[in-house]
């Protein structure tokens, strides 16, 4: 429930294709499919910090109850068969799947769903399992049967379980009841040990080098004609720590496709390849999370600075924005590869995007009317800092354009580029005075992500952690952003939401100027792909990928 | 000589516990932490707060560093926080994979570098020792971040050769991963090992006893391979141990490009982490290795030049 720089993005905005159909071929069944990931996952349990690599492993390894589709971005059964809701809509009763079986042949029970609660809130990272911060209660009717009740009404629902994993009570309760589960099924952990739910099981770790899995015997899925899923024998995942490297791979034909999306200044070497017949390029639309571009609006953050002034001012982050033109920061930043936007929600989130949202013209002249209402012209010029990320180049590239195009309305900017860790230390520190940075979000239900949107939210950026809302316009989102999460009718939910947008884009405390388009690629060979717009872009749904020979 | 080794040896002791020690402290007081890298910007601070305790970054660096060194006299460095194993597990599986890749990269850089630094230094003039000379220039001002790029890129395109990695799952062997990090580590190598030979021998060759074994009828090979090259090794053999403990203590970019999991990939992994205990761990192999390399380079010294064991 809140957004952070590793988080992982667990829900998806649904585009692209359908899954193309097995029909007509002999069998889809077997083969080996090589992706590559660019760091090694950080244990084999999910226990921990969000990240990207660790989530995949459980991906391939693990099952819930539910599971986002992330093509249509609805959520579906997944080992929860069926449910039915209380009648306040507190209470759910959910009936597991039969028959199934963890990976090391020992049968699924509702113990198991009981004790994965447990050791989600145990292991302490669990931040998206909780309502309002309060904890789901998890209850065993019968083997087969579970309630769980949230602490109170609650619009997504069961949504919120796609971050849950089901682990094997019988593996896991010896360091569950010894309190050592968090640091269980560590990377040293041998994969005999480990069992799961999924559809692959771990056959060999090399550290450094490559994860190998093996199709899971006990795997419950079958697909539409009864034949047993995975399709696939084994994937392996290759680490390959750098991009470029990664690239060449997949041009080579060394390896599939990479776990993440490819950055924008490899499309034309992807759409050389893709034209050539070597692989496959996927346009997946622009980005769920743009850059966004914020000042610190925290009060008394600029006591006794002769820039106090203006600097907070709504009326310096209009012009800021009426600044900066939005097609030559498309242009410069992305190579093209990338659209305009007007606030946090992008197309990207089909369901939830504003398509009323109030374009804002490059207007300077505008802009330069509304910063001499503040009182900057140019006998007083404003002048501020931007941090931003070192190293990340269209982070690098965008307050390049930023800082150009003040400059022209008699805005001086100096840029400081931070080493990631030093930039992150900066904003917890409330020392500074602005910041271009990326965040990504864990959904794309807006009440799933409230730490962004609440003045009590950590990830409310330009002011976070506030016990009462600093203005009247954070106040009327905080409460729109309460009532929606609470909403049952749908339609209700979106029109709150939309005036949550609408309050956001009139006073802009954050900045946004544009999303790049998300691209990625895979070799011919691969079958069954169903691109996503949110990683893993092609692997989230890896039991029922093929590949061809090679 | 035993006790010119034992002085060798407790300056090594020296540097690596000075190493380590100041990377742990430069890793420590570095802005930001391994929550910080984790949790990223949107955390609360509650949640901060518990994750550092639970590593125990919330503790005086003080505190930390006493506890640290307590452990590194057992040999214990500590507890990786991104991949929750000991440091002491982690170090040498990849030290190993690094030792493959950097000692193939100096046997092959001396068995060509040496050979062409003794023909471009005995024949100042020719097409063959024109075109070495050229070629070594070229390499040198390489660096071996670019090498690396430009035998990746040749290997993807060519499709000769594996992209990255130490083995295949396809069941491709070590032999043909280890060419394209090799050649990158070994070129530049080879580069200076024959700019360097190549000076010592025309120096050596131009000396008097060498002119004199000439005159007396003694073959002009014999003369050069045997009589010249044995005195004109010293300064390979000065900056061997160097060259070797650079090697070993990982080439960060070389194997980050071509995704070897070695010594340096590890270190940079934990360096962009801030996982300070692997960071100490890390350096304090490499300086390991360059204490090693240093000794080496000072006996390979003793044994041409007996006088320079008494230094």
């Amino acid at each position: 429930m809140r957004l952070s720089i590793a988080a992982l993005v667990l829900l998806a905005a649904g585009c692209g294709q359908s899954p193309t159909s097995n029909k007509g071929s002999a069998s889809p069944s077997g083969g080996e499919l090589t992706a590559s990931i660019r760091t090694e996952p950080r244990n084999f349990a999910r226990f921990g910090p969000p990240e990207t690599t660790t989530y995949l492993v459980a991906l391939l390894t693990q099952a819930g109850l539910i599971r986002i589709n992330r093509v249509t971005d609805d959520f579906e059964p997944w080992l929860a068969q069926s449910w039915t809701r209380s009648a306040d809509g507190r209470q759910y009763t959910i009936k597991l799947r039969p028959n199934v079986r963890f990976s090391d042949g020992q049968p699924l029970t509702s113990d198991d769903v009981v004790f994965s609660f447990d050791a989600a809130y145990i292991a302490g990272w669990t931040d998206s399992l909780k309502v309002d911060g309060r904890r789901l209660v998890v209850a065993a009717v019968d083997p087969l049967t579970v309630t769980v009740t949230f602490p109170g009404p609650f619009a997504p629902g069961l949504r919120i379980l796609d971050n849950m994993i089901v682990l094997p009570r019988h593996k896991l309760g010896a360091a569950w009841k010894n309190g050592t589960l968090q640091t269980a099924w560590g990377l040293s952990t041998p994969p005999s040990e480990l069992a799961g739910l999924g559809p692959f099981v771990l056959s060999a770790y090399q550290p450094g080098q490559r994860l190998v899995f093996v199709r899971n015997p006990n795997y419950w899925r079958r697909d539409s004609a009864g034949a047993a899923l995975p399709y696939l024998d084994r994937v392996t995942l290759d680490v390959v720590p750098d991009q470029s490297t990664e690239l060449l791979r997949l041009e080579s034909g060394q390896g599939d496709m990479t776990a993440s999306e490819m950055p924008s200044d490899a499309y034309a070497s992807l759409k050389r390849g893709a034209d050539e017949g070597k692989l496959r390029l996927y346009d997946l639309g622009p980005a769920l999370n743009p850059d966004l571009l914020w000042i610190n609006l925290k009060p008394g953050a600029f006591a006794g600075d002769p820039r106090a002034s203006w600097l907070q001012r709504d009326e310096l982050r209009r012009a800021i924005s009426l600044a900066v033109d939005r097609q030559l920061f498309v242009d410069t930043v992305f190579l093209g590869a990338g659209v305009p936007i007007f606030g946090p929600v992008t197309s990207a989130n089909r369901r939830w995007y504003w398509s009323g949202i109030p374009a804002v013209p490059h207007d300077p002249d505008q802009a330069r009317k509304l910063l001499a209402s503040i009182g900057v012209n140019a006998q007083r010029p404003a002048r501020l800092t931007i941090l931003t990320q070192k190293g990340r180049p269209t982070l690098e590239r965008g307050v390049s354009v930023i800082r150009d195009e003040l400059k022209k309305v008699g805005v001086m900017v100096d840029v400081a580029a931070l080493e990631g860790n030093a930039l992150v230390q900066q904003i917890y520190s409330g020392k500074y005075d602005a910041v271009y940075f990326n965040f990504l979000t864990t959904d794309t239900d807006p009440a799933l992500s409230t730490d962004f949107w609440l003045t009590s939210g950590s990830a409310h950026f330009w002011n976070p952690e506030q016990k009462t809302p600093a203005t009247a316009w954070e106040a009327e989102i905080d409460a729109l952003i309460r009532a929606q999460a609470v909403e049952p009718d749908a339609a209700a939910r979106k029109r709150m939401f939309d005036r949550v947008q609408e309050i956001f884009a009139e006073h802009q405390p954050a900045i946004y100027f544009a999303a790049p388009r998300i691209f990625a690629a895979s070799s011919t060979r691969v079958g069954n792909v169903m691109p996503a717009i949110l990683r893993p872009q092609l692997l989230w749904a890896p039991d029922t990928l093929t590949v061809s020979a090679r | 000589m035993i006790g010119y080794i034992a002085r060798r040896l407790a300056f090594a002791v020296v540097l690596v516990f000075a190493v380590s020690s100041a990377s742990l402290m430069l890793a420590r007081v570095a802005p930001g932490d391994y929550v910080t890298e984790t949790l990223g910007a949107g955390a609360g601070r509650q949640e901060v707060e518990e994750a550092r305790a639970r590593y125990g970054l919330n503790r005086s660096f003080g505190a930390q560093y006493r506890d640290w060194l307590i452990g590194a006299l057992r040999l214990d460095f500590g507890r990786s926080m991104q991949y929750d194993r000991p440091v002491a597990d982690l170090i040498p599986e990849r030290a190993l994979n690094t030792g493959i890749l950097a000692l193939t990269a100096l046997v092959v850089a001396t068995l060509i570098g040496l050979p062409l630094g003794v023909v471009t230094g005995t024949r100042r003039t020719g097409i063959v020792s024109g075109a070495i000379r050229a070629v070594s220039l070229v390499l040198l001002s390489m660096p071996p971040l670019l090498t690396s790029l430009f035998l990746v890129f040749a290997a993807a395109k060519s499709g000769w050769l594996p992209v990255g990695g130490m083995t295949s799952s396809s069941g491709e062997g070590l032999l043909r991963h280890m060419i394209v990090p090799v050649a990158a580590l070994a070129l530049p190598l080879v580069a200076m090992f024959e700019r360097l030979q190549s000076q010592a021998m025309s120096e050596t060759i131009g000396q008097p006893y060498v002119v004199a074994t000439f005159g007396r009828g003694v073959p002009l090979s014999r003369v050069i391979w045997r009589d010249a090259l044995k005195n004109a090794l010293r300064p390979i053999a000065s900056i061997y141990g160097l060259v070797v403990g650079t090697l070993l203590s990982g080439s960060f970019a070389v194997e980050t490009i071509t995704a070897w999991p070695g010594l340096g990939q590890l270190m940079l992994g934990a360096l962009r982490a801030r996982d300070v205990y692997l960071v100490a761990g890390c350096a304090a192999a490499g300086s390991v290795f360059l204490a090693l390399g240093t000794l080496m380079s000072d006996a390979a010294l003793a044994m041409v030049d007996p006088r320079t064991a008494g230094d």
